[in-house]
C-alpha cells in the first residue's frame, strides 16, 4: 500500500571494539550487581499520605499535572551564546598503571557502593538558578556532555574524549526525556512541609523501544517523599519513544536529578 | 584542592568503563526549561507545477500545518519569521537561517511534493537545527495515487511521524476518527468524521433515535443505543460491512455502551431488573454480570483504559447525579464528585484523569453552566476547562491524552468542539444540524 | 332464472287463459254460433321491437322492470325470460350486469332489441366504529399521566390518587394493554435523562402493580428528553415534560 521509506543519511558507524576493558568491566559489573539497590515497588497509595485530605474535598488548584505548556524559561536561543558549557575544563587523566586510555565513546557505570564511599556527592548549590545547564540549548553542545559543580570546585567533571555523543547527536531526544519526566512529576506527592530540598538523583536506563528500566535512587535527597515522588514520576512513564535508529547501543543510561522548590 | 579533584577524577575514571555494551549516558534534570518545541514547517516545495499539483499541494500543506499546530506539543514558528528561501531538499537547507532569530526554531520540517503519471510523490524531512553535523531526525518518502483524499492522508501520516518522534513516543492523532450523533438527516443517527472535522459521513439509517456511539478498540464496530421494537437496545454497526450486525438483546431498556480497552468487554446500563443498573457483558454478547444494585438511576459507565480494572459511572443514588468509581467486578465503590450535577465521565488513556461535565450549582431557579472539568482521580483535585457559560457535555479523550472532544451549545445549536486537555485551542468541528455525544477512536 | 321461467310460464298460462277467455268472450259477444274463421293473415310487415329496463343501473339485490313492446311479431322471446307476450313488462332482479336480448319473429322477418342493466357492487356498509378505536379513545380520556418533581422519580401523594383512579379504570377494562413512557425536561444530560425517565416509567408501573394491575399488561420505555411535549425553556414547560405518559397498545 503506502510506500513509506525511511531515508537515512549515510554515516559511518563509529564503534571501536573495547576488548581490553572487558575484564575490568566484568569485575565492576559483578560489584555493581552485588550492591544493586532494589528499586521500590510501584507506589500504591497515590496521594494517600499527601496533604490531599479527605476524598470529599475538591480544592481548586492552579496547576494540575496535565500536559500543559510548562513555564517558559529564558529562551537561550534568542541570543547568540553558544551556551554555558564552556566553563568546564578539559582534564587529562593521570597516568595510572591500571588506567586504560579511554577511547572515544566511553561509558561510565557507577556502582552505588562506590558512589557513597569514594565519591563525595555533588552538593546542592543554594542558588540553583545559576545552574543553567543547557542540554541541547544554546547551540551545539561543545565540550564534554556532563557538567556538575561539586563541592567548592567550579567547573565539573569531564569525561575525556567525550562521554559519548548521544546528547550532541540526539539533543532532541534528551529534550524529550526531560520534558516527559518533568510533566509526570507530581509535586503534590511530596510532604507539604518541605520547602526546599537537596537534589535527588535517579538512575535509569532507556531500552531500545523507549521504556525506562532499572530505576533506582542514585542519591537520596534525604526526604523520602521527595525520593518517592521522583521515582513515581518515572514509573508513570510507559515510553520515551524508541531510541533513534542511528544510535547503535542497546540502551542509554540516564542520570536524572530533581530540584524541588515549593 | 587540586589533589582532591585529582583523586575524585581518577576514581571516576576508574569506572569509566567501556564494554561490549556501548551504551551512552544522558544526564539531565528538572528545572532546566521544558518549553515547547519550536517547530518551523514551511510549505513543501512543488516539484511539478501544473494546476493539479497546486491543488494537492494546498490540501497537503494546509492539512500538515493544521495537524502540527493542533498537536499540542509544538510552539509553531510564525510564518512571518520564515526566511525567504524555502528548502525542498536537504542540500537546499541553511540550518543557521532557521535556528537563529527571528525564527529561532528548534526543529525544521520541510520537503517537496510532485505529481508524476497520476501518482503523488512526497519527500519529507525533520531536521534538528542545533545539530548541523547530523541534523536529520526523520526522512520519509510517500507515494500514493494523486487524489485530494491521499494528499490529506500523506500529510496526516507525516505529521504523525513527527509527533511520534518528538512527542516522546506517543502516537499522533492525525489519522484518528470521531463518532457522533447528528440530527441533520431528520432523525438522530450515528455519524463518523476525521479528528479535524473532515469527511463527515452518516453510518446508521435507523429512522428512529440512535444515541451514545462508542467505537471498539480495534476500530471494527461501533456500539450504540437505539430504539427498536424491543425498546432501547445495544446495537452494533460493523464498519467493515457497512451495516448493523447481531448483538444480544436484553430485557428492559439498555443505554450507554462502553468498551474496555482490550476489546473484551462492554459495560452498559440496563433496566432489565426494573431499575437502571450497570452491567458488563463480553464483546460477543454473552456472560452478562450485574455490577450495581441500588434504587437510583445508574448510567454512562467508562473503563479505566490503562488497567481495565475500574469503571467510573454516573449514579443518582443520593439525588442529583454524581460520579462514582468501582472495581470492574462492582466492589470498592468510591465517590468522585461531592456536589452539583456531574455526568458523562471519560477516563484518560494514562489512567490518571477523569474528564466530565459538571454543573457545580444546580437546582431550580439556578440555571448554572455545564462545563467540562478534569479531575486527577488519586488526589480528587480538579481543573475547570471551559468557562463560556453555555452547556458543555460529553467529553471524550483522544488516544494521545492531550486532546478532548466535547459538545457545546455556545453557538446557539449543539455542535462538536475539540480542545487541548488544558482547555486551550478550542475549535468547532461541525456546523450542520445538531451534533452531539462525540467519541474519540482508540487509534 | 329457472324460477323466473316457471313464474312466467304460469303467468303465460294465465295470460293465455285470459286471452282465450277474452277471445271466447269477444267471440261470444259477436257471433255465438260459429267462431269466426281466423282472418287470412295479411302479408305482415317485419316486426318491430323495443326493450327497455327501468332502472338500467342498480345495486346488487335491487330489482328492475323490463318493458318491451313489439308489433307484428308472432313470436317474442327474451333470452333470459323465454317466450313472452309481444308486449309486456317483467320485474327482474339480476345479480350481475346483464344485457337482456329480445327477439321478435314473424313470417316476414325478425327484429331484435336489447336492454342493458348495470349492477353496481353493493356499497361498503358505512364503517361501524371498531372496538379498538373506541378503546383507544376511552383510554386516552380516562388515563391521566403522572407528573414528577424535578430530578425525582418518586410518585408523590397527589399522583398516587391519580394512579388510583387510573387503576380503577384499568380494572374495568381488563383487556387493555398499554405502555408507560418516561419523560424528562430539557435541562440535564441526554444519557442521565434516559435513565431517569426509565426510573419514572418503572416506578409508575410498580405503583399500578401494587394497586392490583397485572404487570404483563404494562410495558415501559424511556424517552429521556428526546420527545418533549413542549419546547419552551420555562418552568411551566419543564413541569409538563417531567412525566410518565400512558399510551394505549393495540
Amino acid at each position: 500500500m503506502a510506500a513509506d521509506i525511511d531515508i537515512f543519511p549515510t554515516e559511518g558507524n563509529v564503534r571501536g571494539p573495547l576488548i581490553g576493558s572487558v575484564a575490568l568491566h566484568g569485575a565492576l559489573f559483578a560489584l555493581a550487581l552485588f550492591g544493586y539497590l532494589i528499586p521500590s515497588g510501584r507506589g500504591e497509595s497515590w496521594g494517600g499520605t499527601s496533604g490531599g485530605g479527605g476524598a470529599m474535598s475538591a480544592t481548586l488548584v492552579s496547576s494540575i499535572p496535565l500536559p500543559t505548556p510548562p513555564t517558559q524559561t529564558q529562551n537561550v536561543l534568542a541570543n547568540q551564546s553558544k551556551g554555558l558549557a564552556q566553563s568546564k575544563p578539559k582534564e587529562t587523566p593521570k597516568e595510572e598503571p591500571k588506567a586504560i586510555p579511554i577511547p572515544e565513546r566511553d561509558t561510565k557505570r557507577k556502582g552505588p557502593h562506590d558512589t557513597t564511599q569514594k565519591k563525595p556527592p555533588p552538593k546542592e548549590i543554594a542558588k540553583a538558578e545559576d545552574n543553567k545547564i543547557p542540554f541541547g540549548e544554546g547551540g551545539p553542545v561543545s565540550g564534554p556532555y556532563g557538567s556538575f559543580t561539586s563541592g567548592s570546585t567550579k567547573g565539573g567533571l569531564s569525561f575525556t574524549g567525550g562521554t559519548g555523543d548521544f546528547g550532541s547527536r540526539f539533543g532532541w531526544y534528551v529534550d524529550g526525556v526531560r520534558r516527559k519526566v518533568s510533566e509526570n512529576w507530581l509535586k503534590y506527592e511530596i510532604d507539604p512541609n518541605i520547602d526546599t530540598a537537596r537534589r535527588v538523583y535517579i538512575y535509569f536506563e532507556i531500552a531500545r523501544a523507549g521504556q525506562p528500566e532499572n530505576l533506582r535512587v542514585e542519591q537520596s535527597s534525604g526526604i523520602p517523599s521527595l525520593d518517592q515522588s521522583a521515582l513515581r514520576a518515572l514509573q508513570r512513564i510507559d515510553t520515551f519513544g524508541p531510541l533513534p535508529p542511528e544510535y547503535a547501543g542497546r540502551y542509554v543510561a540516564v542520570e536524572f536529578w530533581f530540584d524541588y522548590r515549593r | 584542592m587540586k589533589r582532591y579533584m585529582a583523586i575524585q577524577l581518577t576514581l571516576f575514571l576508574l569506572f569509566a568503563i567501556t564494554g561490549a555494551f556501548a551504551q551512552d549516558w544522558i544526564r539531565t534534570g528538572t528545572g532546566l526549561g521544558v518549553e515547547k518545541i519550536r517547530l518551523a514547517a514551511p510549505d513543501f516545495k512543488q516539484v511539478t507545477t501544473d494546476s493539479g499539483t497546486q491543488n494537492l499541494a494546498m490540501t497537503f500543506n494546509t492539512t500538515l500545518s493544521n495537524d502540527l499546530q493542533s498537536a499540542g506539543i509544538f510552539d509553531m514558528v510564525s510564518r512571518s519569521f520564515y526566511p525567504l528561501s524555502v528548502p525542498g531538499a536537504p542540500q537546499e537547507v541553511h540550518l543557521s537561517d532557521w535556528g537563529s532569530p527571528p525564527p529561532s526554531a528548534n526543529m525544521l520540517a520541510f520537503g517537496n511534493l510532485g505529481v508524476q503519471a497520476g501518482s503523488l510523490n512526497v519527500q519529507g524531512w525533520l531536521y534538528d537545527t542545533k545539530n548541523p553535523q547530523s541534523p536529520q531526525v526523520l526522512g520519509k518518502q510517500y507515494r500514493e495515487a494523486a487524489t485530494d483524499e491521499n494528499a490529506r492522508l500523506v500529510a496526516h501520516r507525516f505529521a504523525d511521524e513527527i509527533i511520534f518522534r518528538l512527542g516522546g513516543g506517543i502516537h499522533g492523532i492525525a489519522e484518528t476518527k470521531l463518532y457522533f450523533v447528528s440530527s441533520r438527516s431528520g432523525t438522530k443517527e450515528i455519524w463518523q468524521m476525521d479528528y479535524d472535522g473532515a469527511n463527515q459521513k452518516q453510518l446508521t439509517h435507523l429512522g428512529d433515535i440512535a444515541l451514545s456511539p462508542h467505537v471498539s478498540p480495534d476500530g471494527s464496530r461501533v456500539a450504540f443505543s437505539g430504539v427498536t421494537k424491543d425498546g432501547w437496545q445495544i446495537l452494533m454497526y460493523s464498519l467493515e460491512l457497512g451495516r448493523l450486525v447481531n448483538f444480544t438483546r436484553f430485557g428492559g431498556d439498555n443505554y450507554s455502551p462502553a468498551w474496555s480497552s482490550d476489546g473484551q468487554n462492554i459495560a452498559f446500563s440496563s433496566s432489565r431488573s426494573g431499575n437502571t443498573e450497570i452491567y458488563t457483558v463480553s464483546s460477543s454478547g454473552g456472560n452478562a454480570h450485574r455490577l450495581t444494585e441500588n434504587k437510583g438511576p445508574d448510567v454512562s459507565p467508562t473503563w479505566n483504559p490503562k488497567t481495565n480494572a475500574q469503571i467510573a459511572w454516573v449514579s443518582g443514588r443520593t439525588g442529583l447525579p454524581q460520579i462514582y468509581t468501582m472495581a470492574s467486578d462492582g466492589t470498592n465503590v468510591g465517590r468522585a464528585t461531592d456536589q452539583g450535577y456531574a455526568v458523562s465521565p471519560s477516563w484518560s488513556p494514562n489512567g490518571q484523569f477523569l474528564a466530565f461535565a459538571w454543573v457545580r450549582h444546580y437546582g431550580p431557579g439556578a440555571p448554572g453552566a455545564s462545563d467540562i472539568y478534569v479531575m486527577d482521580i488519586a488526589s480528587k483535585q480538579w481543573v475547570q476547562l471551559t468557562h463560556d457559560g453555555g452547556r458543555n457535555d460529553f467529553p471524550s479523550w483522544s488516544p494521545d491524552g492531550r486532546h478532548i472532544v466535547f459538545q457545546s451549545n455556545r453557538t446557539g445549536k449543539v455542535q462538536i468542539w475539540s480542545m487541548l486537555a488544558d482547555g486551550s485551542e478550542t475549535r468547532q468541528l461541525t456546523t450542520a444540524g445538531e451534533n452531539s455525544q462525540p467519541n474519540w477512536s482508540f487509534k | 332464472m329457472e324460477e323466473q321461467l316457471k313464474l312466467t310460464r304460469s303467468q303465460w298460462f294465465k295470460v293465455v287463459v285470459a286471452l282465450a277467455v277474452v277471445l271466447a268472450v269477444s267471440a261470444c259477444g259477436k257471433k255465438k254460433a260459429a267462431p269466426p274463421p281466423p282472418p287470412p293473415p295479411p302479408s305482415a310487415p317485419a316486426p318491430t321491437a323495443s326493450l327497455t329496463a327501468n332502472p338500467n343501473a342498480l345495486n346488487a339485490g335491487q330489482a328492475t322492470t323490463l318493458i318491451w313492446k313489439t308489433d307484428y311479431a308472432t313470436s317474442v322471446t327474451i333470452d333470459q325470460l323465454g317466450k313472452v307476450d309481444p308486449s309486456g313488462s317483467s320485474t327482474v332482479t339480476p345479480t350481475e350486469s346483464t344485457t337482456y336480448h329480445l327477439l321478435a319473429k314473424n313470417d316476414s322477418g325478425t327484429q331484435e332489441a336489447t336492454a342493458r342493466v348495470t349492477v353496481m357492487p353493493a356499497p361498503a356498509p358505512p364503517p361501524a366504529v371498531t372496538s379498538d378505536e373506541t378503546q383507544a379513545q376511552m383510554f386516552a380520556q380516562n388515563m391521566k399521566d403522572v407528573f414528577f418533581d424535578y430530578d425525582s422519580y418518586d410518585v408523590t401523594q397527589q399522583y398516587q390518587q391519580v394512579l388510583a383512579a387510573d387503576a380503577r379504570f384499568l380494572k374495568q377494562h381488563p383487556n387493555m394493554k398499554f405502555t408507560v413512557e418516561g419523560h424528562c425536561d430539557e435541562r440535564g444530560s441526554t444519557e442521565y435523562n434516559l435513565a431517569l425517565g426509565d426510573n419514572r416509567a418503572n416506578s409508575t408501573k410498580q405503583a399500578l402493580v401494587s394497586l392490583g394491575i397485572s404487570g404483563d399488561r404494562i410495558r415501559t420505555i424511556s424517552y429521556g428528553k428526546e420527545k418533549p411535549f413542549c419546547t419552551e425553556s420555562t418552568e411551566a414547560c419543564w413541569a409538563q415534560n417531567r412525566r410518565a405518559h400512558f399510551v394505549y397498545q393495540r
